[in-house]
């Protein structure tokens, strides 16, 4: 019976104790290595040596280093974080929108009332140039505010491109790293033992892709992993990396959109489809909020500024010759927009053949949105309108009004297959800018003053009169006389020479308008207070050269637009306080979603962190597991080696 | 069941700094006294806030319109009033002037203080408010609305009342046409009768040398007759923008609480509980003290600390 087996059973125990020491201190050293999975020694007991008394055992085999590691946990960690960063993307971008849409006196709503305030003094003190100075002063704030918030509304777009450029690059260099593993493992996969730490390596640039762009992963029998994006896009093909690219969107080159280059070819990816990840929280917010929020503001601005300026035209402002020179617009209004799709079908020089415009034809009337032109169906020459705000389709040909807009073909019109976008209102705010420099261009008097006869027996009063357009003659004078007690009367309309220019009849009550809705006399609205009697009469002519400087007639119907429904059917205050709960509502929603996304990132995070991390507690008492083991095999060592001195001794002797 | 240490850490760290969070959140609301500071904080409060401020801003521009109309009509009744004592004291002097006892030279000097108290009244007629505006211009002047000339006192205004803004109609100007120049005689309506051609008359009348006594009582009784009927419209125009004072003084009650119901709706929107914010502010503070505690103690325990 020699010692050597024994010799050699306490080495393979020592080798094996210093395996287990050598491990846990590897761990102990990664305690804190993002992604680093834990890893143990697995032992294995080999076949024992048969000897006529039975199977001696031969000790201890280090088998292999093993990581713990659970796939599936690591990949719900990984999606969950990808949702995180998509709730979160979009969350710090609508965060900076809400800036733009300012509370109380810091806002649009605060701004455009205060400019129909000015108005009020205007009405109280029409020949008062400070009063008039007041409103062109509030007007320049209001414009400087409206184009401060459309130059806000770019910053914010400028910010989401380079954002997305960022996480593009990020996406392409995570991509080629994840390719360059994949040879790496493979590589080593005929070695037969795994490449622990790198595995780890790749579940951990995974883990950062999943945050720009939610992946879906296949693992090869060659131990590769393919990624794919969008719904089976591929990015990592083995030890191959596609490439993203920006490109400006095809329907809005100042928007950015995302592709797969191979070669010359474009697979552009639809944010719908993504799935996660920052760069579609950040697309997602590109192509809804933004394109929303810029509508909102812009509809206000077009309406607002539009229904000032209509106004304002249609009154007499104090340049010498008083009532003489036609009054100019208070505002400019960025213009709307047609976009021609980047496919659409373009000449031999690249220009585009075919052309569409839109003209504002009623500001009261437009909507916060944008609209698409497409064909309704290949080759058919007929072309459907779609509100981007709520799906809404309509059938459309040249000449067309929609909304407020008016859609005219160009020559040529649209092409087959061509595809538009309509942006009405959209840069309304980005153009919009005070015109007027003196207080004398205000026009304050109203074209025509409605007087009632001194001889009427009645009550009838003026209690407001408007311009609500026009005037068809600007020297004719209309004659209302009432017919019965009842408020029936008769118009008539002469010029300045008596000739007749119109008559007609009508019947007032209490509240009604004469003329009521619909109907034209001079381009007036007048509104009684009291009760006319028969025989009354009451004479609307022009205001004389004198009155000018003292009328307030315009000055009036301009604050009347407070209360108007001009922004889309509602006030302007309304339709600003609706925006402002949008956006609100909007920001707290994305708040709730990224709270949610977060806490369960964290979760599955930790549930795959407890799986495969390292427990310190845990490699403390490893340590003394190992370091007592290495010292039992020691002492199997030293024994065997007194065995062995003793059988020297003997043998010396 | 194990614990990823470094899992462990993190998590601890992002619960911490959540906390501290909410604490600088609830400080940050304490300090600036709101409740929503952001439309996110509570969008449907922000938009009752927002229609709130409007009110409010309205409120304020329809206290001036008001502000202005009142002013308008304060001058425009003790203008009025004015008219009222001159023409007392012609009455007075006409009535002195059908003295049988009187000579022409007599009624001569009494025409002439006559044409004073005229020509006094025609300054009222005139008369403008401190910014500039006639009292009497009806719908718009920019020359005294009430002319001298050779015919007589003719009206150069634009008939009607100047209306402020703001939604109320209360009156700006009076119409000084039909104040001065077309008051109503009973007995032969639609013979407008203008105060200025009737002392015209008389003064011309009185001044003529050598009329029969019945023709001088004549010229009296038609002269007293004149005199009242263009004072009654006076009064009458007096007693309405007496009736358009009253009127602004309920508007301007209704209005300024009207503006302290938005202030109130506004503040109630947007402003903070401070009893509410105070014990949540103390609730945050609380937990994040917890919170710092439980870590101090947790992070010191390990088995390191054992086997030394």
């Amino acid at each position: 019976m020699s010692a050597s087996p024994l010799m050699s059973l306490g080495m393979k125990a020592m080798a094996a104790s210093y395996a287990g020491l050598q491990t846990t201190g590897h761990n102990i050293a990664n305690a804190n290595t993002d992604g680093f999975s834990r890893q143990q020694v697995s032992l294995t007991t080999p076949e024992g040596q048969f000897t006529g008394a039975g199977f001696f055992g031969r000790g201890v085999l280090v088998q292999s280093i093993t990581r713990s590691h659970d796939a599936f946990l690591t990949r719900e960690a990984a999606t969950a974080r990808s949702v995180a960063a998509m709730d979160g993307a979009r969350l710090s971008q609508l965060q900076r929108l809400e800036e733009v849409f300012q509370l109380g006196e810091n806002g649009l709503g605060a701004a455009t009332g205060e400019l129909m305030d000015a108005f009020t003094d205007l009405a109280n003190r029409p020949d008062d140039l400070s009063s008039r100075q007041v409103v062109l002063a509030r007007a320049r704030d209001l414009a400087d505010r409206f184009s401060e918030a459309g130059a806000a509304l770019d910053r914010v777009q400028d910010g989401v491109s380079a954002a997305l450029r960022v996480s593009v690059a990020q996406i392409n260099g995570l991509g080629q790293n994840i390719a360059d593993i994949n040879r790496r493992i493979a590589d080593l996969k005929g070695l037969g033992q795994p490449a622990n730490d790198l595995l780890d390596e790749r579940d951990r640039l995974l883990s950062r892709l999943s945050e720009q762009v939610q992946v879906t992963r296949m693992e090869a029998s060659d131990g590769t992993m393919s990624v794919f994006i969008g719904g089976g896009q591929r990015l990592v093909l083995g030890t191959q990396a596609a490439e993203l690219k920006l490109f400006q969107d095809g329907s809005d080159p100042s928007r950015m959109a995302v592709a797969l280059a191979e070669g010359s070819t474009r697979r552009y990816l639809d944010e719908s489809g993504l799935g996660g990840g920052a760069l579609t929280g950040l697309l997602r917010f590109q192509n809804t909020d933004l394109v929303e929020a810029r509508a909102r503001v812009g509809q206000l601005a077009a309406s607002v500024g539009g229904a000032v300026n209509a106004q304002q035209q249609r009154g007499l402002n104090l340049q010498p010759p008083a009532g003489s020179v036609p009054s100019s617009p208070l505002f400019a209004i960025g213009e709307p927009r047609v976009l021609n799709n980047l496919a659409n079908q373009r000449d031999g020089s690249g220009a585009y053949i075919g052309s569409v415009g839109i003209s504002i034809t009623d500001g009261t009337q437009l909507q916060a949105s944008e609209y698409t032109l497409d064909e309704t169906s290949a080759g058919s020459g007929s072309w459907v309108l779609t509100r981007l705000s709520d799906g809404r389709q309509v059938p459309v040909a040249d000449g067309d009004e929609v909304d407020g807009m008016r859609i005219s073909f160009g020559s040529p019109g649209p092409q087959d297959g061509d595809r538009f976008r309509l942006q009405p209102v959209s840069r309304a705010a980005n153009g919009f800018a005070a015109l007027l420099d003196d207080p004398l261009d205000i026009a304050a008097a109203a074209p025509l003053v409605a007087t009632p006869s001194p001889a009427n027996t009645g009550t009838a009063r003026v209690a407001s009169f408007t311009m609500t357009g026009p005037v068809l003659d600007a020297g004719a004078t209309a004659s209302i006389a009432f017919t019965s007690d009842g408020g029936d009367y008769t118009w008539e309309l002469r010029d300045a020479g008596g000739g007749l220019l119109g008559l007609g009849s009508g019947t007032w009550s209490p509240g009604a308008a004469i003329p009521p809705a619909g109907d034209e006399i001079n381009g007036f609205s007048l509104r009684l207070s009291g009760v006319p009697r028969n025989g009354d009469a009451i004479t609307v002519m022009p205001t004389p050269p004198g009155a000018v400087a003292a009328n307030n007639g315009n000055a009036t119907a301009l604050l009347a637009l407070r209360d108007a429904s001009i922004t889309g059917g509602r006030t302007p205050t309304d339709a600003w306080a609706d925006t402002l709960a949008d956006v609100g509502v909007r920001v707290q929603s994305a708040q709730t979603s990224s709270t949610i996304s977060q806490a369960v990132a964290q979760q599955t995070e930790t549930q795959r962190a407890d799986k495969a991390g390292v427990n310190l507690d845990e490699e403390a008492a490893r340590l003394i597991q190992y370091q007592q083991s290495y010292q039992a095999a020691a002492k199997v060592l030293q024994v065997a080696q007194s065995l062995f001195q003793q059988l020297l001794d003997v043998a010396g002797n | 069941m194990r614990i990823s240490s470094s899992n462990a850490y993190e998590t601890a760290i992002s619960q911490l700094q959540k906390r501290q969070a909410a604490l600088t959140d609830a400080q940050e609301r304490l300090t600036s006294g709101k409740r929503v500071m952001r439309a996110s904080d509570d969008p449907a409060s922000a938009a009752v806030a927002e229609r709130a401020l409007a009110a409010q801003q309205r409120s304020d521009a329809q206290l001036r319109a008001l502000g202005a109309s009142r002013n308008a009509m304060q001058l425009s009744e003790s203008a009025l009033g004015d008219a009222g004592e001159l023409i007392a004291q012609a009455r007075e002097l006409l009535v002195a002037a059908g003295n049988g006892s009187y000579g022409d030279r007599d009624r001569a000097s009494l025409a002439e203080a006559i044409r004073g108290l005229r020509n006094d009244l025609l300054a009222v007629a005139n008369r403008q408010d401190g910014a500039g505006r006639y009292l009497f211009g009806g719908q718009g002047a920019n020359t005294p609305p009430l002319v001298d000339g050779p015919g007589g006192v003719s009206y150069a205004g634009t008939d009607g009342q100047l209306v402020a803004a703001g939604g109320t109609a209360t009156p700006l100007s009076i119409d000084g046409r039909s104040a001065w120049l077309e008051g109503e005689d009973p007995a032969s309506p639609g013979t407008p009768v203008s105060l200025f051609d009737a002392m015209d008359r008389v003064i011309a009348e009185l001044s003529t040398p050598g009329r029969p006594a019945s023709d001088i009582a004549a010229t009296v009784s038609r002269g007293l007759g004149e005199f009242d009927i263009a004072a009654d419209q006076l009064a009458s125009w007096r007693s309405r923008a007496g009736e358009a004072l009253n009127r602004i003084e309920g508007l301007e009650q209704r209005v300024r609480q009207a503006k302290l119901d938005a202030q109130t709706e506004r503040s109630e929107a947007e402003d903070l509980d401070l009893l509410a914010a105070i014990s949540d502010f103390q609730n945050r503070q609380t937990g994040y003290d917890a919170a710092l505690k439980t870590y101090s103690i947790v992070q010191r325990l390990s088995l390191f600390e054992y086997i030394r």
